[in-house]
């Protein structure tokens, strides 16, 4: 039963993908309509089966790999874990792919079905990734994800800076790919095992090096592909894609894929403490940094980029100190809100005649009461503000951290404060400049109109579950056992490894009085202009946040030059002479043969005879002389 | 061993493949060096009637009809080709006197 | 004694012919060279027991190809090959291989081992028209009808090859 599911969960989306991309270009868009969301949806029933049925199985279907005493079998792991990723990618994914059908009607048939094929084949890859049972097909998962984000991101694929994107997108990926591949060869080396049970228990209980350096090189791919420093900068380029698709891959699956890769790997990261510690590191770093960044950008969807690689950030934070199961319920939090802000956020775009920089937006309050409520939402659970899930989630991730007790997790967890209290003002921030006051001078829209059914509904179905979906994991005082994440992940992710101490009121409380503090600061701040913008006070800092750090800047002096210098010399002085030269110079051997040869055909009877005649001479002295000795 | 009975004698079937040899070699050379189409073909007749005379001695030897069977089916040929060779020789003939066969040579390359 | 003299006769005259056949200046002394070439060659036939080869080479070779011949030469007017003008050494390279080739064959003759024949001697009947016809029409059938059938293409092909075509003169 179980193992029918899960290949049913990834047949329909892979269907729909095949499906769309043979016919969907010409058959009614009302199909289109109905198949692509249509499958996600299905695939999101089986899961919800599978998460009732409580399924946990490694099931192998078939060996693939048999060679010597190597055996690779082609098997899916379906245990708690695989099953809470497979809800939110399918669940969420569909609500997304649903509001996607709205958002994308403007589009011609054939690039409409080319979407949802794309759509669909990402929501198939990301099932791959979580479902797969070894390393083999973690990693080929994890690399058709990032094909599917490149699609997705050069989805426009007409506009030059949509295509830079999706290549920055994608080579950076491969850079975690490449770890990801190291990863598995160094495993494969020394365990000789590639499936999730051979390795974990072939793990040393302490460490040599070699786990270090798995843990590590597996951090390399969950870096690249969750944007974390220092391989971030393609995130706020993918902006460049469809709303739909930030809100899906960006926000939502596939930058959390880093998150779950550290949690599958929970096994090694116990052993490799120096990687797991690393986790943690960078994962606070980026979410500081983030924060910074966002405070000063002006597109809508670059907030909410940036706001992504913090909120990412706060994850590895987690699972890097060891809270595996906060981690999660903060990945799955996140997903409500997050995909909830990008779309309520696409509502106006769509509204606004495609603008995207805050400032040419204000007032929507008024015009636009149902999206703005449903931001209002997606924002206050972004800030952590109590009762939404975003502060259970929050919540759940500092308290355990701080009662880890030891240096490390504080300072980690005074980071993850102030960070948090930047999130307030950011998002406060955004939400007054966009939503409130009066509508800019140079609106694009005199009377923007609200968002259709098809748009809506997704975005207040989030936002009710970004309303009540926090009262499933309290870490609480005042309704103890009410821990549902942290009890269905703990088969997979095993149960905290200190004593939570129960909600620590003090910490707890400054946090979100704080963070609610700096949410109306920013109004103060941004619309009643009662304060200089720092841009007059401290011009330098506001041109450092802008330029991110200027890590583009250093990435393409470093990096992209040397390697554009070394591709010029590569091909003028190895690919022309050499490969060209070979390859011509064979043909230009094959003329010049030909050309010698074609002298013997000098079309005189006679020379032909003669030679003819030559030649039966020495064939008949052969044979007689073979016959005679 | 190569003897032949012959009515009243003897003769030796080497003497005939001999004459054989001399008539093919002098046939071989004609091709080689005249120049005139129709010398030519005669040479390549020539060669053909050498042949023959090699076939019939070796039938004769053996005892064994074929050779001359085979001889016949040779002279079968050697009409057809003639035939057909000279038809050609006419029709190139029509267009231009050929008296030189190193004329004949488009077809080079 | 006999057999010897014709032997030797017809041999020298059949070589003579041949001498004829490629040495003559025109055309038409090297047509009649080899139909004196046939006739010596019809009776070394005769020797060796092929009368009815000998009667076709008589009748077909030398009776109707050889007059095809004739006819051609006569139709093409007397040609005169003149000094060659091109491939000047062909001479020079076609004596040492045709030399060898020769040679080759000269040394051969001396060391042929013949085989005993197949069957008694029944002389009598060898090469008579009877045993031929047996061979023709019963072992050699299938190669028989096919040279019918060669032929047949064969003139066919001379006749569509020498037809006149509507914008070439009528040659006398």
């Amino acid at each position: 039963m179980v193992a029918t599911l899960a290949m049913l969960i990834l047949g329909l989306p892979a269907a729909g993908a095949a499906a769309l991309a043979l016919f969907g270009w010409r058959w009614p868009r009302p199909l289109t309509k109905l198949v692509g969301p249509g499958v996600v949806w299905l695939a999101f029933l089986c899961v919800v089966y599978l998460f009732f049925g409580n399924a946990n199985e490694d099931h192998t279907y078939w060996t693939w790999i048999r060679s010597g005493s190597f055996e690779l079998p082609a098997n899916l792991l379906v245990d708690h874990l695989s099953t809470f990723m497979g809800l939110v990618i399918t669940g969420v994914g569909g609500l997304i792919v649903t509001y996607a059908v709205g958002y994308m009607s403007h589009e011609s048939d054939a690039s409409y079905a080319r979407f949802f094929c794309y759509m669909d084949l990402f929501v198939f890859s990301m099932l791959v990734l979580v479902l797969a049972g070894n390393f083999v097909f973690l990693v080929i998962g994890w690399a058709m994800v990032g094909l599917s984000s490149y699609l997705l991101i050069g989805f426009y694929y007409w506009r030059p800076s949509a295509v830079l994107a999706a290549r920055k997108a994608f080579v950076m990926n491969v850079i975690g790919d490449i770890g990801m591949i190291l990863a598995a060869f160094a495993i494969f080396v020394s365990y000789h095992a590639m499936t999730y049970g051979g390795v974990f228990k072939a793990l040393p209980k302490s460490d040599g090096g070699t786990v270090e350096l798995i843990a590590f090189l597996l951090l390399v791919g969950a870096v690249a592909k969750s944007a974390q420093l220092p391989l971030h900068t393609w995130l706020p380029d993918a902006m460049e894609g469809p709303t739909p698709v930030s809100a899906l891959i960006h926000a939502a699956t596939m930058v959390t894929a880093g998150v779950y890769l550290v949690g599958r790997m929970h096994p090694i990261y116990d052993v490799a403490t120096y990687a797991h510690d690393a986790v943690a590191i960078i994962g606070t770093l980026t979410a500081l940094v983030a924060a910074t960044i966002a405070l000063v950008q002006t597109d809508i969807k670059r907030v909410l980029a940036y706001s992504t690689m913090s909120q990412i950030g706060y994850m590895f934070m987690a699972v890097g100190i060891g809270a595996y199961s906060a981690g999660f319920f903060h990945l799955l939090s996140h997903a409500f809100f997050k995909a909830l802000l990008f779309m309520a956020a696409g509502n106006v775009i769509h509204a606004m005649d495609d603008e995207q920089d805050m400032r040419r937006y204000g007032g929507l309050w008024n015009r636009m009461r149902w999206t703005s409520v449903c931001f209002l939402v997606g924002s206050l659970a972004l800030a952590g503000i109590i009762p939404f899930v975003g502060f259970w989630s929050k919540e759940a991730v500092l308290g355990d951290i701080f009662s880890r007790g030891d240096s490390l997790a504080l300072a980690v967890w005074a980071i993850g404060f102030l960070t948090a209290l930047l999130t307030g003002f950011y998002t406060g921030r955004m939400w007054w400049i966009a939503f409130w006051g009066k509508p800019a001078a140079d609106t694009p829209v005199e009377h923007p109109h609200e968002a259709p059914a098809v748009m809506l509904v997704p975005v207040a179905i989030l936002a009710v579950l970004s309303t009540v979906g926090g009262f499933i994991q309290i870490n609480a005082g005042f309704h103890p056992g009410w821990k549902l994440v942290e009890d269905y992940l703990n088969p997979a992710v095993g149960k905290l490894g200190w004593e939570p101490r129960d909600l620590e009121y003090l910490p707890t409380a400054a946090t979100v009085l704080l963070a609610a503090f700096t949410f109306f600061l920013a109004y103060r701040w941004y619309v009643s202009r009662e304060w200089k913008p720092w841009s007059e006070r401290l011009p330098w800092l506001q041109r450092l946040l802008e330029h991110k750090y200027y890590a583009d800047e250093i990435y393409d002096r470093v990096f992209v030059r040397s390697m554009d210098a070394i591709a010029v010399d590569a091909d003028r002085y190895v690919d022309q002479p050499l490969i060209d030269g070979t390859v011509m110079g064979v043909g230009a051997a094959a003329e010049a043969g030909a050309e010698g040869l074609s002298l013997t055909q000098t079309g005189y009877f006679r020379s032909y005879v003669l030679v003819f005649v030559a030649g039966a001479v020495v064939a008949a002295a052969v044979v007689l002389y073979r016959a005679v000795s | 061993m190569g003897s032949i009975d012959v009515a009243g004698g003897q003769l030796d079937a080497g003497a005939f493949l001999g004459l054989g040899a001399i008539l093919f070699t002098l046939g071989t050379i004609g091709v080689l060096v005249r120049r005139n189409p129709i010398v030519i073909l005669i040479s390549i007749e020539l060669m053909l009637n050498a042949v023959n005379l090699t076939l019939i001695t070796f039938s004769r030897q053996l005892q064994d009809t074929q050779g001359q069977l085979f001889a016949l089916m040779t002279m079968t040929v050697a009409a057809a080709e003639a035939v057909v060779g000279l038809a050609i020789l006419v029709d190139i003939f029509r267009v231009r006197d050929v008296d030189d066969i190193d004329d004949l040579s488009e077809l080079r390359g | 004694m006999i057999p010897q003299l014709v032997f030797w006769f017809f041999a020298a005259m059949a070589v003579l012919g041949g001498l004829g056949v490629i040495l003559s200046r025109e055309p038409i002394k090297s047509v009649l060279s080899l139909v004196i070439v046939m006739l010596a060659l019809s009776v070394e036939f005769l020797l060796l027991s092929a009368q009815f080869v000998f009667a076709v080479q008589v009748i077909v070779y030398a009776g109707a190809v050889m007059v095809l011949f004739l006819f051609v030469v006569a139709l093409l007017g007397p040609i005169k090959e003149g000094p060659a003008r091109s491939l000047r050494f062909q001479w020079w390279l076609s004596i040492p291989v045709v030399a060898v080739f020769f040679g080759v064959i000269w040394a051969e003759l001396g060391g042929i081992r013949y085989h005993q024949p197949a069957q008694g001697d029944d002389l009598n009947a060898f090469g008579s028209v009877q045993q031929i016809a047996q061979g023709l029409f019963t072992t050699f059938l299938f190669p028989f009808e096919l040279t019918s059938v060669m032929l047949l293409v064969a003139a066919i092909g001379a006749i569509y090859l020498s037809r006149r075509t509507s914008d070439e003169e009528r040659e006398v």
